[in-house]
């Protein structure tokens, strides 16, 4: 892989938010492409990055207070179980 | 009223960070929304308004929470996590090795599911999860940016958040919802 120095692949899944967001200064957007045109790793997560938020998207805030009121329940059943 | 109807349950969670019950919780809340009335004439539109009722909400949420002599520190909302690298470290070579910060193992690859998968009831399901399990202000920000599609300015301005802070908790909470998927989508392709 040959893959620009000056920036590696731990920092750049750090910057992933940044960089879907268009947050980046314009040096350190110019490494993080550079890293991303010779890195598959990191384009595929980068492609995963995008997809989670495109599917998050899809979730209605019902779905997620739904969800999160079947964790708690889940969580309270289990505690009430193991005691 | 609508606004009333989608901004609620926000509203709720955010003003519950920072007081101590349930109930005190819809005192806030409502004082909040006495405030926004009052305060009606005076909105000039520069924020939005939905970001500027946030704003009510937090500061009243926060006086509130001072008079209990309750602080709630940064860190219990935020998650204390912050200064960890968001993705395991043992995935890179470490640090002296001559591949240290590249791959040594490569996350699940899972951008081919077929889409009645991808988009299924149960990926809702694995996301609600995830967000739910997140410290509050990771979950708040996520699901402002990315459930709601706010923007990250109206984010900062409604959470009273930094740009930085902003930015540092929605990456942590994109990383995790990521690697709940991915967790679950490795799940069903090996079943
Ligand atoms: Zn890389």
């Amino acid at each position: 892989m040959s893959v620009d120095a000056s920036i590696s692949c731990q920092e750049v899944v750090e910057l992933l938010s940044a960089y879907l967001d268009g947050e980046l200064d314009p040096t350190t957007l110019e490494r993080v492409e550079a890293h991303l045109a010779g890195c598959d790793g990191c384009t595929m997560v980068l492609e995963e990055f995008r997809e989670t938020i495109r599917l998050s998207g899809g979730l209605t805030v019902e779905q997620v207070d739904e969800t999160q009121r079947r964790t708690l329940l889940e969580a309270f059943r289990d505690w009430r179980a193991g005691s | 009223m609508m606004l009333v109807d989608e901004l609620g349950p926000s509203m709720r969670r955010v003003a519950r960070m920072y007081v101590s019950s349930d109930a005190v919780t819809d005192e806030v809340v409502q004082e909040a929304w006495l405030g926004v009335v009052k305060g009606l004439d005076g909105f000039e539109g520069r924020a939005s308004l939905r970001t500027w009722i946030f704003r009510i909400l937090v500061n009243t949420a926060k006086t509130r929470g001072q008079r209990e002599s309750r602080s709630v520190p940064f860190a219990a909302l935020a998650g204390d996590d912050l200064d960890q690298p968001t993705f395991d470290p043992t995935a890179f070579g470490a640090p002296g090795d001559p591949n240290a910060g590249a791959w040594s193992t490569l996350p699940f690859d899972w951008r081919g599911m077929p889409e009645e998968r991808a988009e299924g009831t149960e990926t809702l399901h694995v996301i609600g999860g995830a967000i739910a399990m997140l410290p509050p202000m990771q979950a708040e920000v996520i699901r402002l940016r990315d459930v709601l599609g706010w923007s990250s300015d109206e984010v900062c301005n409604a959470l009273d958040l930094t740009e930085t802070n902003q930015r540092v908790l929605l990456h942590r909470a994109r990383t995790k919802v990521r690697g709940a998927l991915e967790e679950h989508f490795r799940s069903v392709s090996e079943a």
